[in-house]
């Protein structure tokens, strides 16, 4: 598991924190970015096993940092996240592999990703 | 006795502005004086065409004898004279003139006293207005001169009473248009139509100097409380005869007068005189209007003007009177509209503010993650005591408790797609129920179930209505506080033409307060300490999706039953 690397992408640095630190108490390597072109920086720079994806950020939103994100790399995991299902109908989000509804409860966003890692 | 003088002096009084009455009395008295007559009298031809009576010199002696009988033109030597319109000149030596139709014995004896009686027509060239009679005790055969100033005279005579028939009738006429002007005036208003009956019955009263005015409308318009609408007061010995003549006006559809015949147990009434009219709408009696006069004013006649001019109100009153259900109509469906409006725009706003909540909503939530997030790392971090650990907990479930609310109201605000699959209602039922009765707080709710075992399938989304079921079925627990019986009946039934499956969901928990019935639809309405009030409000946004209808039936005191109609397949 320690070999596994996420990146979270969220404008709100507490969530980042949050994520972060619950994450890597699961045991990823966690790295951050607090918008859609820093996380296009870093995906080109290094791989991720995962992206966690918020929707709602200004500048490039959630939805178009997605399909920037295929464009480079066409099999990355990427799991959208939102204040609420909103986006859920959205086609181009079904391009994720997963949706999550953000929560104070961060256990549906473990297990989404230990799905998708194929950890279980 | 200058010719020229008298006339002179006829003429003045005939143009003077006396009451009629006194003009022709004091032309009377001219002639009497100033030309030798006892006794100068006038008949009149009444609109009966009878002739009566009616002005005399004033020294006349014959007058109170000869108007107490009535005659018709063509009978005895007056119904003569009016029918051949000549003159007619006897004296004492021809036979004594008979006066009226009868032989007039109290004339016996008289009439000899006198020798020499004229008969002059009171004409013009087309009408006939009466007759002028001048009898002398002195004069023998009368002059020509004398003949020809007294026909002079008659003719003038007959001006006068024609003049004054012509005001008569156009007073009456221009007091019946006013009358008339009146009620139009009532019934082109937008006034209730309550408030306009009172004003007609009133209108009518007045012009027809009535003692009372009275409207009854038959098991007409249920709109209208009070059946009978009245003006003045009416003697409750009249009681029973108004009713008879309404009953005889609205069958026979015209009007009906009773003015003899007025006995209440031998009490004499017949001082009234009644006259009733239908009010006729689409050829359909649907009232009638009823006057009671007293005959010092009026006595009614079935043929008479004035039943002329009832039944012309009575027909002003029904064509207004549609006028006014029209507009009464016609308010409603304006107020009906307007609510229409006020509901689309109440609804308008509830959904920006739903467009507001949202977007507050979306900002609190990532708030409400951090602090809830944190708060279970903090608790699991150090090493808490149990008072600050329970603390925590409590901070953890209110945040909980809060993305609930929030889930629940975007998730109200956003459109949900629908998805449309084939769904058997009674299986989607029992999984929800097989969810509740893995539930211990379910154990002391009763479940009844009636269900249509050949009911047919349906096509909708059935996440979406099983989220409706549990919605109705959690307020049904909650307003039985987890204790009571909750029924379950499916069936099909029918809108407007239409198939529907009928599924009726009641409950025991005391039903809803009448006040907040009204609401219980509204997004954020709620009684509940804890309730997002949100439950209905999106049940039945899915339900409009879904193409269905939901109704609630309220038992004030017993329970609520919500009833969900769907589409059948063919209805969609
Ligand atoms: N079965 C029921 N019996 C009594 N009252 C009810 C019932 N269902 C709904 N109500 C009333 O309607 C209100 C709105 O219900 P709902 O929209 O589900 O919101 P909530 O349950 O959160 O209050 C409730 O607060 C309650 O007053
Ligand atoms: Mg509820």
């Amino acid at each position: 598991m320690k070999d596994k690397k996420i990146l979270i992408v969220d404008d709100e640095e507490n969530i980042r924190i949050l994520f972060k630190e619950e994450l890597e108490e699961e045991g990823y390597e966690i790295d951050v970015a607090s918008n859609g072109y820093e996380a296009l920086e870093k995906i080109k720079k290094s791989p991720f096993d995962l992206v966690v994806l918020d929707i709602k950020m200004p500048g490039m939103d959630g939805i178009q940092t997605l399909n920037e994100i295929k464009k480079i790399k066409k099999d990355q995991h990427v799991i959208l996240c939102s204040a609420y299902g909103e986006f859920k109908q959205d086609f181009s989000s079904w391009i994720s592999d997963a949706y999550v509804v953000k929560s104070a409860d961060t256990g549906e966003l473990k297990n989404t990703i230990k799905n998708i890692l194929n950890l279980t | 006795m200058n010719a020229v003088e008298l006339l002179g002096e006829v003429i003045e009084i005939s143009h003077s502005n006396l009451e009629i009455n006194s003009r022709i009395s004091a032309i009377l008295n001219i002639i009497a004086h100033r030309m030798g007559f006892e006794e100068v009298l006038v008949f009149k031809l009444d609109k009966d065409k009878r002739i009566t009576c009616r002005y005399s010199n004033q020294d006349c002696s014959l007058f109170s004898l000869l108007s107490k009988y009535r005659c018709h033109i063509g009978e005895g030597i007056i119904g003569s004279i009016a029918q051949k319109r000549i003159p007619q000149y006897f004296t004492y030596k021809d036979i004594p003139p008979r006066f009226g139709c009868i032989f007039f014995h109290e004339l016996d004896g008289i009439i000899d006293r006198y020798r020499s009686f004229a008969f002059v027509p009171l004409s013009d060239d087309s009408y006939i207005y009466g007759v002028m009679v001048a009898i002398s005790s002195e004069k023998g055969d009368l002059q020509d001169r004398e003949k020809i100033l007294l026909s002079v005279i008659a003719r003038e005579i007959g001006g006068l009473i024609r003049v004054d028939e012509i005001m008569l009738s156009s007073k009456k006429r221009i007091s019946e248009l006013v009358t008339l002007s009146e009620l139009g005036k009532v019934l082109t208003t937008n006034m209730e139509p309550e408030a306009a009956l009172k004003n007609i019955v009133f209108i009518i009263a007045k012009a027809l100097n009535a003692t009372m005015a009275t409207i009854k409308l038959n098991n007409f318009v249920s709109r209208f409380n009070i059946q009978r609408f009245t003006y003045g007061q009416s003697d409750p010995k009249l009681e029973r005869f108004i009713d008879d003549l309404e009953g005889q006006a609205i069958n026979a559809k015209r009007t009906t007068t009773l003015s003899e015949e007025l006995y209440v147990d031998d009490e004499d009434i017949s001082h009234y005189s009644l006259c009733s009219s239908p009010i006729i709408t689409k050829n359909k009696a649907i009232g009638a209007m009823t006057i009671c006069s007293s005959k010092k004013h009026i006595t009614f006649d079935q043929n008479d003007n004035i039943a002329y001019l009832i039944t012309t109100i009575a027909n002003y009153i029904s064509s207004g009177l549609e006028n006014i259900l029209l507009n009464t109509r016609l308010k409603d469906v304006i107020k009906e509209l307007n609510e229409t409006q006020k509901r689309v725009i109440e609804q308008e706003k509830l959904k920006s503010l739903g467009e507001m909540t949202a977007n507050i909503a979306h900002e609190i939530k990532n708030p409400l993650v951090i602090i809830g997030g944190f708060t279970k790392r903090l608790a699991k971090k150090v090493n808490l005591s149990q008072t600050e650990n329970r603390y925590a907990n409590i901070i953890v479930n209110e945040v909980a408790r809060l993305e609930t609310i929030l889930n629940e109201v975007l998730n109200y605000v956003k459109d949900t797609p629908v998805s449309r699959e084939p769904c058997n209602i009674n299986m989607c039922i029992d999984e929800i129920l097989y969810l509740f009765s893995s539930d211990a707080s379910w154990e002391k709710v009763k479940i009844v179930k009636d269900y249509d075992t050949q009911l047919p399938q349906i096509i909708c989304d059935i996440q979406q209505i099983k989220q409706v079921f549990i919605n109705i079925l959690v307020n049904s627990y909650e307003a039985m506080k987890g204790e009571g019986e909750i029924t379950i009946k499916t069936g099909t039934a029918h809108i407007n033409n239409k198939p529907y499956i009928k599924v009726a969901i009641s409950d025991t928990g005391g039903g809803i307060d009448p006040m907040a019935i009204d609401n219980i639809f509204n997004p954020f309405f709620t009684t509940k300490e804890k309730g997002t009030g949100l439950g209905l409000a999106i049940s039945n946004k899915i339900i409009m999706n879904n193409k269905g209808r939901i109704e609630v039936e309220n038992n004030v005191g017993k329970g609520v039953t919500f009833f969900i109609y769907l589409p059948l397949e063919n209805n969609l």
